[in-house]
């Protein structure tokens, strides 16, 4: 949450205008500011008032895009990836079982290489639950979309605009990532970029001469027999080791521009001298850093390029932490397996590398309140339980 | 001697020599018919179908126009961003094809189809209904018909539902043109296909689907079998345009359709001694919808 008096003493933004926005209005201003020109869209709760909001703007003509009522999230997913064949910039957004039920076309978008920013509002699935949780798009991992996961409003805003870059140039799908309602629907101060800042940073969509136009006929798609298979999935795999790279130079190259930096993750008071270094995503981040006066002792890593994983900066993060460390992971998400994703992304980016003792704690999922008492209850869990995983706030 | 003068119907071909699909197979005429009138500027999108082969594999494209491969459930909705996508680069000529079969149209993309029509887009969709999953290996589909055999509905049994009525389900989503199509009547055929080129929205082609290996004909009776389905009424050939239907021919005489199913080995066990029942079904079925079409058109133009 955002400290109010914080954001009275906070900098100005030169050609910025202030907005009070939910994370939703936020990333429909970007998509705006993007200037995404095919919107297709299928409602579903907590990400709707993106698709509403955007359907006004176009509405009332003050975005030029085409906006699409589709007919289900895989249809809207479908038509997401027809018109970046042709060439359009795309942007669409949903959540929790539209992200499920658009998974096959995940892939085909992603295997097509087809770039476009799409956000997502997390939320499980079955038995009915529409609050804040990240199963739903750490379950599409493997998809091999770009995943960012967002922590404020305002990150929101600037990671679309990021998002927009990244995917263009390595033609890489991006997928935002936002908490549902703490964020979706929470409003906050939001620094606006005017249009023309924008635009001096993200270029029109630019064509590379392989989209359908209609006018030089060309086949997209076609059965890939077994031989030639793999140099698609080669080709794709050199450019996903460069999006870690890219998303700290793309976070850095905005931030000379915007004035916010960001990169793949943040490090928050890591040092030789952290006893405990919570891993984190998104608006638990948050409520952590408001405990770190009381505790000097605590560090967070905030994880905000979550796949590719980007071990580099986590090591690089992590390097002046003394090797007695504790390492605790905060899971909103549950994968059906003994660890949450972000256990599982740690290990392997640590493994051969450092040793620390990691701990994982499920906290805060079907949008239960991770409240500042909740992360006292953890540290002093870690401190006494000797169990490596850990159900916090658990009867 | 005077000059020949050759008047073909395909003035100038649009697809490239050779096919990838079975001997008798409609899908090849099919797509050359449509491609030469539909011309260049053209955006085929195809879903999971025994077309997504005969299109060619990576590095091939079968038509001088685009091709684009999409997933079974949604080549309508890809259709959407596509048509949209050239209509705000201002292509607004290009005609967007959904190329399609049956289990794509029937079945597994009904939704997208349904969605798209409901929209009104701008998009020719075209369903090769050759009743089953041919490119799967003869999988039943609810394209079927009555009576078939197929691998999931397989010898000593045989299908006993009828087929949905998709052209009754797509032409009720008030859509400007709905028709079906035969290829052993190429010249209705072809008007069908300028006429859904023409049309102002979404508009829908079905074209009885000739496949020897799944109907288990004859290769060389492909036209004739398909002008049989027309002449004994088990395929009749009509169009909609919003909700008013029109009868494109008017058998002259009365066949009964075990001449057309006679001829096809998906059928064969129908012809066994003590199943004759399932032939009376069928020919009663394939009468009561005819005058139901009959009527139709009648009730068409009166308001
Ligand atoms: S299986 Fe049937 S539809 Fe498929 S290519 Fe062969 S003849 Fe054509």
């Amino acid at each position: 949450m955002t400290d109010v008096k914080n954001m009275e003493n906070a900098v100005e933004f030169k050609r910025h205008n202030p907005k009070i926005l939910k994370g939703n209005f936020a990333a429909a201003e970007a998509a705006k500011l993007c200037k995404a020109g095919f919107i297709p869209a299928y409602p579903i709760t907590p990400q709707t008032t993106i698709v509403e909001e955007l359907s006004r703007k176009v509405a009332t003509g003050e975005m030029d895009a085409t906006y699409v009522n589709m007919d289900s999230e895989h249809s809207v997913f479908a038509a997401a990836m027809g018109a970046a064949m042709a060439g359009e910039r795309v942007f669409t957004a949903t959540s929790g079982q539209g992200l499920f039920y658009a998974h096959e076309v995940l892939h085909a978008i992603a295997h097509f290489r087809l770039p476009m920013v799409v956000c997502n509002v997390g939320r499980p699935s079955i038995p009915w639950n529409i609050w804040a949780d990240q199963t739903d798009s750490l379950a599409q991992r493997d998809t091999g979309w770009i995943q960012i996961y967002t922590e404020t409003s305002q990150e929101v805003l600037d990671t679309i605009i990021q998002g927009y870059i990244i995917t263009e140039t390595l033609d890489i799908p991006v997928m935002v990532v936002l908490d549902a309602f703490y964020l979706s629907h929470t409003s906050e101060n939001v620094w606006v970029p005017e249009q023309s800042l924008v635009d001096e940073f993200l270029p029109p969509k630019q064509k590379k001469g392989v989209e359908i136009d209609g006018y030089h006929p060309k086949a997209i798609g076609g059965l890939i027999p077994p031989e030639e298979y793999e140099t698609f999935e080669y080709a794709w795999w050199k450019d996903a080791l460069k999006v870690e790279d890219l998303v700290n130079t793309v976070g850095k190259q905005f931030g000379e521009k915007f004035g916010r930096n960001y990169q793949a993750v943040e490090a928050i008071n890591i040092n030789e001298k952290t006893e405990m270094v919570f891993v984190t995503t998104s608006t638990i981040t948050t409520t952590v850093r408001g405990i770190l006066n009381l505790h000097p002792e605590i560090g967070i890593l905030k994880i905000r390029l979550m796949k590719p994983f980007p071990k580099k900066s986590v090591l690089e993060a992590l390097k002046p932490l003394s090797d007695n460390a504790l390492i605790v992971n905060i899971e909103r998400n549950f994968l059906g397996g003994k660890e949450g994703a972000l256990m599982q992304e740690m290990k392997r980016a640590l493994y051969g590398e450092r040793y620390f003792k990691m701990y994982d704690i499920y906290a805060g999922m079907g949008g239960k309140d991770v409240s500042p008492i909740t992360i006292e209850n953890m540290i002093d869990k870690v401190r006494s339980n000797p169990d490596e995983i850990i159900w916090i706030d658990f009867e | 001697m005077a000059d020949l003068v050759y008047k073909f119907l395909i003035g100038e071909e649009k697809v490239y020599p050779g096919a990838l699909s079975c001997r008798g197979c409609g899908w090849a005429l099919l797509v050359r018919h449509i491609a030469s009138i539909l011309g260049e500027n053209t955006v085929y999108v195809v879903p999971a179908s025994c077309y997504s082969i005969i299109a060619g594999p990576y590095g091939y494209n079968h038509v001088k126009g685009s091709t684009v491969h999409t997933v079974f459930a949604a080549a309508p909705a890809t259709a959407t961003g596509v048509r949209a996508a050239l209509d705000r680069q201002g292509n607004k000529d290009a005609n967007v094809v959904v190329l399609a079969g049956d289990g794509g149209t029937f079945d597994i993309g009904l939704q997208s189809l349904s969605g798209a029509a409901s929209r009104g887009e701008r998009i020719i969709y075209v369903c090769n209904n050759n009743g089953a999953y041919m490119n799967t290996g003869i999988q039943t589909s609810t394209a079927t018909p009555y009576g078939a055999v197929t691998t999931t509905n397989p010898n000593p049994s045989y299908k006993k539902t009828w087929p949905k009525d998709l052209m009754g389900i797509v032409s009720s989503h008030n859509i400007p043109y709905a028709a079906t199509c035969s290829l052993a009547f190429i010249q209705d055929f072809r008007r069908k296909v300028e006429r859904a080129k023409n049309a102002d929205g979404f508009s829908f082609l079905m074209i009885d689907g000739p496949c020897p290996p799944g109907h288990k004909t004859d290769p060389s009776q492909s036209i004739s079998i398909a002008r049989l389905a027309v002449e004994t009424k088990l395929f009749p050939l009509f169009e909609v345009e919003h909700h008013r239907v029109k009868i494109n021919y008017y058998p002259k005489k009365e066949i009964p359709v075990e001449e057309c199913l006679k001829l096809q080995g998906r059928f064969r066990h129908l012809f066994k001694e003590n199943a004759t029942d399932a032939l009376k079904t069928i020919q009663e079925q394939v009468d009561s919808n005819w005058k139901r079409l009959v009527k139709l058109e009648e009730i068409s133009y009166q308001f």
